[in-house]
């Protein structure tokens, strides 16, 4: 956060006498100014002789950590955002797109849990594929354990093209392929390095209109997040700025987050999803997968949906290569 | 002041009762809930896990907070004031809420569940109700409403400090704007940066006098903001609270203390462990906003797919009597089948006789 002193060839007010004034306050950056009663202050500077300028100070520090907090929406204002900039993006599967009103809703963080092998990874591919390919926007996925497969998803491409001809059907490929931007990454560390990379990029982006970036797909945040867990409250801390950051990415940024996550044993052996109850308060939506041993038939259930009764279930195919 | 005017006080307790009758303003939260006396400056904290309706609840709240009560020769029974809805854990839906506030709106002109609403269209498919509202009329009321319906998101607690920071004029702004004032201040929920601020270790300070970012120094800022807040905007303040619960009992094992239920207050501790015994969980907000809360309600959702079993524990803090039922109900196979949309309205309807 900001010094004061940094402040001072912006705005000629917040001059060495009012730098000196909060320095007797112990005020020295706006942080400080955030955590001090602004009311009290108000009350110190009427004693001094160049109060009116001091308190001129107060106003226009006061304005400038206005600027620091998200904007104050009305209700309708919010509602434009919604219905202008959140789509939907249609995750290829069917059962699941009807299911979940559409597919997967730009502006949420979705969450994905299932056991070893429920198909997990086939999803994301399927819906990477199928947003790169139907919605032409851009992909950005991280893999954490080298289980992305670019063979599955030429596959999965070419399945929703469908076009008969080579050539249209290489050129679909190509394009798709284009749009999947794909790291590797191990540790969370690395994670919020790229994502915070992206925002920039996205940020920077933001004045020549829309944003190319749709959805971020993290292939299994769980083994991100799980090393740092147990042991002091750092772990904890690391995953749910992680969990802002990303709602943060889709929020401001009209992005779809889907993210993955494991199960682990729980109480008289019934798995339950993993990283504990202090991460069910991250994602908007939680979506439990499981698979029959020997089918290809995929089941889905909503655990937990901003306007969805939980319970409801929905089932799927994945197709063998 | 002279030492006479300070022994004559400033009213007499009738005048008082007379005046605070008359101050009072319908509640609004669900119908177990309602009968909670609360007033303005009270702050209010919901209690309960993930999953327990805490966010439903607020939206409820808010909703009857800024229908008016009556439009166009309508009754609607709300309260037409302005609401402040403070999302710190950035999980607000507004398609949900505009929703809720339609189905409200529909509900009060007579029409049922059923009708379907068709927004581009702008007309109802087949309605089976007698009356027929214009849909212009409806659309405006929806906007108004929308309108008096504020919001802010914050992701970390030095955004939620300026925002409080500079609520002030914002409130005054929109107070001004409508020519209304703010009835509701929501948190939700108040505890979203405990981890990230208790991992955050500030240097230690050099100058005796600054104040560091501890999680302690943030909670106290928090209190004494909403504090200020409230002397210039009297409004009552709910917060939201997921927690944690330490609940031996499973779903299919609940034990009701019924004998419990007008137990005597205990001396209040900083543990609510004693207090509710089915229904246990660490505390962890810092002591300078537990002593701020004056009423703090528990939501607890305990059933497994067959059986719903709602729980309201109703603990009134800061009072020699202390109030404190539970209220149950069984409803088998509704849980299931059900639309969130529908059981809230099933709440609202006072069908689940929650209290009793």
């Amino acid at each position: 956060m900001a010094p004061l002193r940094s402040l001072e060839t912006e705005y000629p007010i917040i001059d060495s006498n009012f730098q000196n004034f909060c320095a007797s306050h112990g005020i020295f950056s706006v942080e400080d100014f955030v955590l001090h009663d602004l009311y009290e202050l108000a009350a110190f500077a009427e004693q001094e002789p160049t109060s009116e300028r001091l308190k001129e100070g107060i106003t226009r520090v006061l304005a400038i950590i206005d600027n620091q907090h998200q904007p104050c929406l009305n209700g309708m204002e919010l509602l434009e955002d919604a219905m202008k900039n959140k789509h939907v993006l249609s995750t290829g599967f069917e059962g699941v797109d009807l299911l979940l009103q559409g597919g997967l809703r730009e502006g949420l963080l979705t969450e994905l849990v299932g056991p070893s092998s429920s198909g997990k990874t086939q999803f994301c591919l399927q819906t990477a594929a199928n947003v790169a390919v139907k919605h032409a926007g851009r992909v950005v996925y991280f893999d954490t354990g080298n289980s992305f497969s670019p063979q599955r998803i030429a596959h999965f491409v070419g399945k929703i093209s469908g076009s008969a001809f080579y050539q249209a059907k290489d050129k679909v490929l190509q394009k798709a392929m284009s749009n999947i931007v794909y790291h590797s990454v191990f540790d969370i560390f690395t994670m919020f390095d790229v994502l915070c990379q992206l925002e920039f990029e996205l940020r920077s982006q933001m004045g020549r209109g829309r944003y190319l970036v749709q959805l971020i797909i993290i292939d299994a945040i769980s083994s991100l997040i799980t090393p740092v867990l147990g042991g002091g409250s750092q772990g904890r801390a690391l995953m749910i700025s992680a969990g802002f950051l990303l709602k943060k990415l889709a929020d401001e940024y009209n992005v779809a987050v889907l993210v993955i996550n494991h199960t682990v044993g729980g109480e008289g052996g019934i798995s339950k999803p993993a990283l504990g109850e202090s991460w069910k308060s991250v994602p908007h939506v939680r979506l439990l997968l499981s698979h029959k041993h020997g089918s290809n038939i995929c089941n889905i259930s909503i655990l937990k949906h901003p306007s969805m009764a939980s319970g409801k279930a929905a089932k799927f195919v994945i197709y063998e290569a | 002041m002279t030492a006479k005017g300070w022994i004559d006080g400033d009213e007499t307790a009738g005048d008082m009762l007379s005046r605070l009758l008359t101050e009072q303003l319908p509640f609004l939260l669900l119908p177990p809930l309602h009968r909670l006396p609360l007033r303005v400056g009270n702050v209010v904290e919901l209690v309960g896990p993930s999953a327990s309706a805490k966010t439903q609840i607020l939206m409820q709240a808010a909703i009857s907070c800024i229908l008016p009560k009556e439009w166009k020769d309508v009754h609607y029974g709300g309260l037409g004031r302005l609401v402040m809805f403070i999302d710190l854990d950035c999980r607000f839906d507004v398609l949900r809420f505009s929703q809720m506030l339609k189905h409200r709106i529909m509900e009060a002109n007579g029409l049922s569940n059923e009708v379907q609403w068709d927004e581009k269209v702008g007309d109802l498919k087949k309605s089976r109700s007698k009356r027929k509202p214009s849909i212009s009329c409806d659309e405006e009321l929806f906007a108004l409403c929308m309108r008096r319906f504020l919001y802010v998101r914050c992701y970390d607690s030095f955004e939620f400090l300026a925002t409080l920071k500079t609520l002030h004029c914002r409130l005054q702004q929109e107070s001004e704007a409508h020519g209304i004032r703010f009835y509701f201040l929501m948190i939700d929920s108040i505890g979203a940066f405990h981890w990230v601020d208790r991992a955050c270790r500030p240097l230690p300070v050099r100058f005796n006098n600054r104040k560091s970012l501890s999680l302690r120094c943030l909670s106290e800022t928090v209190v004494q903001e909403i504090r200020n807040l409230l002397l210039v905007h009297p409004m009552v303040v709910i917060a939201s609270k997921a927690i944690i619960t330490v609940d031996k009992n499973s779903a299919n094992e609940v034990k009701w203390k019924f004998g419990k239920w007008f137990a005597p207050d205990t001396s209040y501790s900083d543990n609510i462990k004693s207090n509710t015994e089915h229904f246990k969980y660490h505390e962890y907000m810092p002591s300078v906003w537990q002593t701020f809360v004056t009423h703090r309600i528990v939501v607890q959702p305990t059933g497994s797919e067959f059986f719903i079993l709602e729980n309201v524990s109703i603990v009134r803090i800061k009072s020699s009597q202390s109030i404190y039922r539970n209220g149950y109900c069984h409803h088998s196979n509704l849980w299931t089948n059900l639309l969130w949309e529908m059981l809230v309205s099933l709440l609202y309807l006072d069908v689940l006789p929650w209290l009793i």
